[in-house]
């Protein structure tokens, strides 16, 4: 047994008052759950307490929370862990907050409804059939399952949503659980809509485009979904397989990072910017979609220039590395950019495979390629429409 | 000790003080850096998001020329942003031999090979692990004494922290307190310490990457911070370079918030001036830490 | 005052099953739950849901499977239906989205599972509850229009007109605390079972008896209450679920010498016997000094090959790991019979018609009874969605016929008396918490794998104590804005009345029949005892009834694996 003060952020609405915060002493074994802590607090010493939970063993998504600062299931989270995170961790003290980036209704319980749930409505979250419909089951590869039961593994407990960096400055963005979400229809062989989602997904400003990559929802998911690979990934198909120019320059930005890698080496940010907005090549600044933001950026580069920062020669030409190595760079990227299927891991278990007990080579590709019996990702249907007019840039 | 050094692109291009700051550190640390010249950029995510294969393949022809650097102790870089794409490729690179094998045929080409089990660290830390903290303040010449300074990891060194081995053993998202610590400073709590500096999404919604920065330099300042210090040149870009544009996105005229690269601060309290350390090139003048040093100086000299 | 054709309470599988068939046959619909519907506890439902689809099986063979499993308390006309339809209801659910395991040419694949004479139980990994859950409530989201859902309101009870028949309910909405009278043609019940009588428990917090304890109280029969199923893989600390799956896939269950000792019980099925045999065996191993030191036996899951684990097994790699420090692809974890299921409920034909009209139910909470002495595992998910499908299609069709009942104001104020009541207890009584306590471990002790007449003796006049503190409990939490104390009292009465039933129909079954093993009646029975024991509220306590098994094909015979 081992004793923990449990710090718990209390608001009681019809109170009047502003949250507070209230300590409770628990004696608990160590691996217990902090859930387990607040029951205990709320069956013996105050029932007032408001908590949501129910299954105890992180499946039903109930009590997800803020535990010193990170946010996870209270269930998912064993006290001695609890008391040694956080900067100001004393191994003794627990702060138990509700989750952000949701209004609270009381104590720990956040409104799932005017944030979590909205945003997953926002991604039209059920399986369009595509037609016609078997008569039995669609015909469908193992890994394709593998792959999407990693999204369906989601609890919606909503920790990922209540730290996003970027629903913090922009409430409207779709946020990672909406996102995996509509993975788990993108990655499904049996939606007919991958295109059109896509597209709904990339034309929105606050889309996928609109994930800053900060990493935050991996490490608060519960479930190893990881979220933002899962924004990735969408970004991959929707970019890879179906050519979808977004107005917010994303797949623009991605191809103009990748092709100047292939052609210097290193970034060349002064060029990065105008083929981020024109498009992907030295002309593109002249594009006028590139103009006005480019008017924009003109005040950072200057300031640079004046600073001395780097020089006029620098930012026109760029810098590269030797041309040997270019040419090796460039074979890499002829290699792997000409195979039909790309080649991808499967999250779901990459992670766990190739120790030293276990039988070599586990690896489990994401899907069954086409012709070169080369495991690749799920592709596009090449039924499906798709913005055909851009080809490949490499 | 000797390192492979990978100083990634934006440090030699768009924040040159920081290779540059780097250099002038590393002798009195007694690092001596190799610098891998030959590699090319990380894909800092971007590749990744378009290819998880083509980035993998092109960090672990990184990882093939620092582990043909002789003598070399281990891996070092700069960026937390070159540090956070470079453990994801070695996570898949490692975890599975086939995968592996795979990339490496693409490498054999070159004669270059991958062998599972690199050490690649970044400067920060190096500076915590394999120099130690006790050392480092003895080689303190101008400790930061009255200097307060914030924070500012950057996403890419503190998440996901499994991949990146951070635990209670080793609280690597605490080292940059500890650094600061250690250097003298006094280290200042706000809200943006872990978050992300909006950088990426620049391109995408110029707004919202915006406010992101222009929210932790507030809070910063409202935190009374003298200067930020990042271990990432791309969050200097949007903490420093960005910092005019940033200020209006969040409606604040009076942000003038210097910005250090980690090296900068760590070679301040060696000894070297500030102009040594490149910070005239940056866009907020580090007034403050400028002023300070050269208080300092005119102070009696420590014990 | 919401109105509707069909109202329907528990959002669980069969719930949103029969909101969706509800609404597929034209009617009106709302479906209403204490919790959002996705914390519903089929979420926990692991391992996976039977169907004879393949060719080379047979609904008959699938059916025999699961009269042999009730050891022939199952009525067989029903369990006939449920068989039929299974393999219809499993491409249904695959072609709304739910992600089920292919095999190597992409066509649906199967596991083995307890009691089966086929590998017939199609999953998705081991959250083939929470997938199938979460791909109805997709639905369910589709339907906005035609379903109202009432997400997170708690029904204190049920209202019946001047004829009997049942018209709605009253449900507090637990964010403000207002009371709401819900007028239906048709009411189906689906609100789960009743396992927080026990404890430990797999179930979750939630699962209270709420709807078993509703429908007893208005007068519905209850049946099979005395067959509670111990599950035979449950963490030794605080009772999470080891899917069976785990020995579907292969995994051996050991004693503290090293001896598969399932050889000895079951030599043909051994670990994949049903689960009350499974159980029993374990609970003898550990009584007769064979189990290790903490009271358990070894469940060895490192037999299975470490790629399935980690695919196929996934959550209970992570239970492991998480909640009891066991990395089971390499050593094994340490189980032992947890309560886990409760076989009885509010009795119901096969269209989920109970006794009182315009009253349905489904699911765990209702009693078909398609699981009698005991239930397969893999059997209960495909018990939630085809009878509550069945029922869902059947209380639109009655709803078609009948006029939309209007309940009187009164009853509101009657239901406020009543909360009111509980907020405004003195302070002085027991805990609830304690009482919960008591009552569960209680039931632990002498209503599980073993039971006999004294410890059943002694559990009744403890409910029967407990029923007289309940309504003392103390109450700390006075607001209306998500008051969980004044909930939990609610649920406390509900728990109270379950195993009231419970225990009687336990002492009354004075023979040994699936999950009920009196050690002072050790065999079964079927001269006396080869009928159902039905529990019904008279006045204030429970009055003992019969009701026939329902017999089509298959005999009764001696049960072995």
């Amino acid at each position: 047994m081992a004793e923990y003060t449990l710090k718990l952020r209390r608001y009681d609405p019809q109170a009047g008052d502003a949250p507070y915060y209230e300590e409770f002493q628990v004696d608990l074994e160590p691996h217990r759950s902090v859930l387990e802590a607040i029951l205990k607090v709320k069956a013996e010493q105050d029932g007032s307490v408001g908590i949501r939970c129910s299954c105890r063993a992180a499946i039903c998504g109930s009590c997800g929370v803020r535990i010193n600062g990170r946010p996870g299931l209270a269930c998912h989270t064993h006290l001695d862990k609890a008391a040694k995170t956080g900067v100001n961790a004393d191994g003794k003290t627990i702060l138990v907050e509700p989750m952000g980036n949701m209004p609270v209704i009381k104590d720990l319980i956040v409104d799932m409804d005017a944030v979590h749930w909205k945003k997953i409505q926002r991604v039209t979250p059920w399986l369009i059939n595509k037609q016609p419909v078997p008569e039995r089951e669609y015909i469908v590869p193992h890994e394709n399952m593998v792959d999407v039961t990693q999204t369906m593994a989601c609890i919606q407990c909503g920790a990922c949503v209540s730290d996003c960096l970027s629903m913090e400055v922009d409430p409207l963005f779709v946020g990672p659980a909406a996102s995996a979400k509509a993975y788990r229809f993108v990655g499904d062989p049996r939606d007919a809509e991958q295109y059109e989602r896509l597209k709904d997904l990339a034309e929105d400003p606050h889309g996928i485009y609109d994930c800053t990559h900060c990493f935050t929802c991996i490490d608060a998911c519960p479930k190893g979904v990881a979220p933002m690979s899962q924004i990735m990934r969408l970004r991959r198909i929707a970019g890879n397989d179906h050519h979808i120019v977004d107005r917010n320059n994303g797949e623009r930005h991605e191809r103009a990072f990748v092709s100047l890698i292939r052609d210097y080496g290193l970034l060349h940010e002064a060029e990065l910017l105008p083929r981020s907005y024109g498009g992907d090549s030295w002309f593109g600044k002249f594009h006028p979609a590139a103009g006005q933001q480019l008017l924009e950026s003109l005040p950072v580069l200057a300031r640079g220039l004046a600073t001395g920062k780097f020089t006029v020669k620098k930012a026109m030409l760029g810098h590269r590395i030797p041309k040997a190595d270019l040419k090796a760079v460039k074979a890499i990227y002829e290699k792997v950019e000409g195979k039909d299927r790309r080649y991808e891991l499967n999250l779901y278990i990459s992670g766990y495979e190739d120790d030293d007990e276990a039988a070599p080579a586990e690896a489990v590709p994401a899907a069954v390629g086409a012709g070169d019996g080369m495991p690749s990702a799920p592709g596009p249907d090449p039924n499906r429409p798709t913005a055909a007019s851009e080809s490949e840039s490499a | 000790m000797k390192v492979a050094y990978w100083p990634g692109c934006v440090s030699r291009g768009f924040t040159p003080e920081l290779h540059g700051s780097m250099a002038a550190v590393a002798p009195l640390l007694d690092i001596e850096l190799v610098e891998l010249d030959r590699a090319c950029c990380t894909g800092a995510g971007v590749i990744a998001e378009h290819s998880q294969e083509l980035a993998d393949t092109l960090n672990a022809r990184t990882f093939a020329l620092a582990q043909a650097v002789q003598g070399a102790d281990l891996m070092m870089n700069i960026c937390s942003t070159c540090q956070g794409a470079q453990s994801e490729s070695q996570e898949r690179l490692d975890a599975n031999s086939e995968y592996r094998t795979h990339v490496n045929g693409t490498l054999a080409g070159e004669g270059l090979s991958y062998e599972k089990g690199l050490t690649n660290k970044n400067f920060l830390w190096l500076l915590v692990e394999e120099i130690g903290l006790e050392n480092l303040k003895k080689k303190v010449k101008r400790p930061l004494t009255n200097l307060k300074v914030g924070p500012f990891y950057g996403c890419y060194i503190v998440r996901p922290t499994d991949r990146l081995g951070i635990d209670a053993d080793r609280p690597r998202d605490h080292y940059l307190h500890w650094v600061i610590e250690a250097l003298g400073g006094t280290v200042i709590d706000y809200a943006g310490i872990h978050k992300c500096c909006g950088f990426p999404i620049i391109t995408m919604n110029k707004e919202a990457s915006l406010k992101q920065a222009g929210r932790h330099l507030s809070d910063a300042q409202d935190a009374e911070a003298d200067c930020l210090v990042v271990p990432c040149p791309l969050c200097h870009l949007n903490l420093d370079l960005q910092q005019p544009l940033a200020s209006k996105a969040v409606g604040r005229d009076d942000l003038k918030m210097p910005v250090l690269h980690l090296p900068q601060l760590v070679g301040l309290a060696l000894g070297l001036e500030p102009k040594q350390l490149g910070m005239s090139k940056h866009v907020v003048k580090p007034t403050s830490v400028i002023d300070w040093s050269s208080a300092v100086v005119a102070a009696p000299a420590p014990a | 005052m919401p109105a509707h054709d069909v109202l329907i309470i528990g959002a669980g599988l069969a719930g949103q099953r029969a909101a969706l068939a509800a609404a597929d046959a034209g009617a009106s619909v709302a479906i209403l739950s204490k919790v959002h519907p996705v914390r519903s506890h089929s979420v926990a439902a692991a391992g996976g849901i039977n169907a004879a689809l393949n060719p080379e099986d047979s609904w008959e063979s699938h059916a025999f499977d699961t009269v042999k499993g009730s050891d022939y308390l199952g009525d067989q006309d029903a369990i006939e239906i449920m068989c039929r339809e299974a393999p219809d209801e499993i491409l249904w659910l695959e072609h709304a989205g739910v992600t089920f395991h292919r095999n190597g040419t992409g066509h649906l694949g199967t596991r083995a599972f307890g009691g089966a004479s086929q590998a017939r139980t199609y999953y998705v990994a081991d959250i083939t509850g929470q997938a199938i859950l979460h791909v109805l409530y997709e639905r369910l989201m589709m339907h906005g229009e035609r379903i109202s859902r009432y997400e997170e309101w708690f029904t204190t009870q049920l209202l019946q007109d001047e004829s009997g028949a049942c018209v709605g309910c009253v449900a507090r909405d637990i964010r403000t605390g207002a009371l709401e009278v819900f007028n239906a043609k048709s009411v189906i019940l689906a609100s789960g079972g009743a396992g927080q009588a026990f404890k430990p428990t797999t179930n979750a917090l939630i699962c209270t008896g709420d709807g078993i304890a509703q429908a007893y109280r208005i007068g519905a029969p209850l049946m099979d209450m005395e067959m509670i199923q111990y599950h035979p893989t449950t963490l030794a600390e605080n009772g999470f679920l080891i899917t069976e799956g785990a020995r579907g896939e292969g995994a051996h269950l050991y004693n503290a010498l090293g001896e598969r000792f399932m050889e000895k019980y079951a030599p043909n099925k051994l670990e994949l016997a049903s689960r009350d045999v499974v159980s029993r065996a374990e609970q003898t191993e550990i009584n007769e000094g064979r189990g290790f030191p903490d009271g358990t036996i070894a469940l060895d899951i490192t037999k299975v090959p470490r790629k399935r684990t980690l695919e196929a097994l996934r959550e209970i790699v992570n239970i492991g790991k998480d909640f009891a420090g066991v990395d089971i692809t390499r050593e094994p974890i340490h189980i032992r019979p947890g309560m886990h299921y409760i076989m009885g409920g509010v009795k119901t034909d096969y269209d989920g018609q109970t006794s009182i009209p315009g009253l349905y139910a489904a699911g765990e909470v209702a009693c078909v009874s398609v699981h009698g002495g005991n239930r397969l595992g893999a059997n209960s998910l495909l018990d939630t969605l085809i009878f509550g499908r069945r029922s869902g299609d059947h209380a639109a069709q009655r709803a078609r016929g009948t006029a939309m009942p209007r309940s009187p104001v009164s009853v509101l104020n009657d239901a406020q008396g009543e909360i009111d009541g509980i907020l405004n207890r003195p302070t002085g009584g027991r805990r609830i918490s304690e009482i919960k306590n008591e009552l569960g471990e209680t039931m632990n002790r002498y209503v599980a794998v073993y039971r006999d007449a004294d410890g059943l003796a002694t559990a009744l006049e403890i409910v029967r104590r407990l029923k007289d503190e309940a309504p003392n409990a103390a109450i700390d939490d006075k607001g209306t804005v998500f008051n969980q104390d004044v909930l939990a009292a609610v649920e406390l009465g509900y728990m109270l009345d379950v195993a009231e039933a419970i225990v009687v129909a336990a002492q009354e079954r004075r023979e040994s029949r699936g999950a009920q093993f009196r050690t002072d009646y050790p065999e079964r029975n079927d001269a006396e005892w080869l009928h159902h024991i039905t529990v019904s509220l008279n006045g204030d306590g429970p009055s003992l009834g019969t009701a026939p098994v329902t017999m089509t094909r298959w005999e009764p015979q001696e049960r072995t694996y």
